[in-house]
């Protein structure tokens, strides 16, 4: 009881009263006064003594007001007997939902927008995934085309040497050194050329420092015809330097970019007409 | 004054057919009520239109909000009167009511608050003659300016510089003082 009289001796009632507490000092007071009847009465005694105190300073509004509140109050009543549940009710539902209509539905656009922006982000990382295998596939058959386009190139030089008559083809034979060894070339007087066959040399790949070199024997001498590379996997027809006119050919090994005279012991093939 | 007998209902009666939304109820609340909360609303708001604008819309909250009443929480005028004051306080901290403000002349404001100040104050000096002599001009002045001006008590300590303890002893003793007056 002592606890109660010192409470309500702070003055917070007085100013519950007043409206000028906080939202927490409120609930407070309210609370207290549902516990304590002694609370509840002091404040109705004050709420009563402040309620007289504004009647003795009250002020006659114009007698117009009058019909002018009950107007915009009665007509809203009107409206809301029409409705069949309780007007009281309704009527703030309607208030409540035309605010939150409003955000609604910018809560909806939001999430509208989002699962749109989600739906074109899968849709175009489709699209792309898509593109990109279209342009690989491309990509792979234009290389195949490009390779069949070069061996079709190819076979109708092949063709075209093998069909010549002035062409005759010669079979340069592995040397003691290197028995296995075998290059065909194709040789045209008329027409001053030496085509080896890529196709079908069979000598040992060179490293990279020492390349073949292929010589043509005419009256005893040696005659430089240029160099080329043994690998296993070319197929091309390699036009060496013209010569009109040659006894034998023979392939050396030599230092990377060929030597002016053959290097003898490093002949590996030899063929003679 | 009015043409029509005002209509008086007790508190319970009152509260009663609110809740039911009767025609009735509104009316009398008006009769019983409209008065006092003009009081308060026009001090706050002095023009004397745009204090009818807040009376007006204070019975409309009233009416509207009435299910957010309870009277575990306090009397019915106690819950009134702070809608009214804060609707008062909320048109003048508002836009329109400021820039109305801005459009008149200094020299008429002062004519226009002199004139209005009469009209305002009128009732207290009809009304509160014995009263004024039971409440000590400091208490009169803090009880007037939180519970008709709107102030909080921490504004009313800094607009009349007294120390806030000072304010909510001064408070406690005019409602104390108005108690003893009113039995």
């Amino acid at each position: 009881m002592e606890d109660i009289r010192a409470y309500i001796e702070t003055g917070i009632l007085e100013l519950y009263v007043l409206g000028d507490v906080t939202p927490d000092e409120k609930l407070q007071v309210e609370e207290m006064a549902k516990k304590h009847p002694a609370v509840k009465a002091e404040l109705d005694e004050i709420g009563r003594s402040l309620e007289l105190y504004a009647r003795e300073n009250a002020v006659e509004p114009s007698e117009a007001l009058r019909d002018r509140v009950m107007g915009s109050i009665l007509t809203n009543l009107a409206d809301d007997n029409n409705f069949p549940e309780k007007p009281q009710h309704v009527n703030h539902k309607v208030v409540e939902l035309t605010a939150r209509k409003e955000s609604n539905f910018y809560k909806y656009a939001f999430a509208a927008s989002l699962a749109l922006l989600v739906a074109s982000t899968i849709a175009l990382v489709n699209t792309y995934s898509r593109l990109k295998n279209s342009n690989d596939q491309l990509v792979a058959m234009q290389l195949q085309n490009q390779h069949f386009s070069n061996r079709v190139n190819l076979m109708d030089r092949e063709l075209t040497i093998f069909r010549d008559p002035s062409f005759k083809l010669l079979k340069l034979q592995g040397t003691a050194k290197t028995p296995a060894s075998v290059v065909t070339l194709a040789f045209s007087p008329a027409k001053q050329k030496v085509i080896i066959d890529m196709g079908n040399v069979k000598l040992p790949e060179n490293d990279k420092d020492h390349q073949y070199q292929l010589w043509a024997l005419v009256g005893g001498k040696p005659v430089d015809l240029g160099v080329f590379d043994a690998k296993t996997d070319s197929t091309d027809m390699k036009e060496m330097k013209s010569i009109a006119l040659a006894d034998a050919f023979a392939v050396t090994l030599e230092p990377k970019g060929g030597s002016v005279n053959p290097t003898m012991d490093q002949m590996v093939v030899l063929g003679k007409f | 004054m009015s043409k029509k007998h005002k209509i008086s209902l007790t508190e319970e009666q009152l509260v009663f057919s609110l809740r039911n939304h009767e025609k009735i109820a509104i009316e009398a609340l008006y009769d019983m009520y409209s008065a006092s909360l003009f009081g308060v609303i026009s001090r706050i708001v002095i023009d004397t239109a745009i204090a009818e604008d807040v009376l007006q819309e204070t019975f409309v909250k009233i009416w509207h909000s009435f299910s957010s009443y309870s009277t575990e929480k306090g009397r019915l005028f106690t819950w009134m009167v702070n809608i009214a004051r804060n609707l008062a306080i909320d048109k003048i901290r508002s836009k329109d009511f400021k820039n109305q403000n801005k459009n008149q002349e200094i020299e008429n404001i002062v004519n226009s608050i002199d004139e209005q100040r009469n009209t305002v104050y009128k009732p207290e000096l009809m009304g509160v003659k014995d009263l004024v002599e039971t409440l000590r001009p400091e208490q009169k002045s803090i009880i007037d300016l939180v519970y008709f001006k709107g102030y909080t008590h921490v504004e009313a300590a800094d607009e009349l510089g007294i120390p806030l303890g000072t304010i909510k002893t001064r408070l406690r003793m005019g409602i104390q003082q108005l108690r003893k007056h009113f039995n």
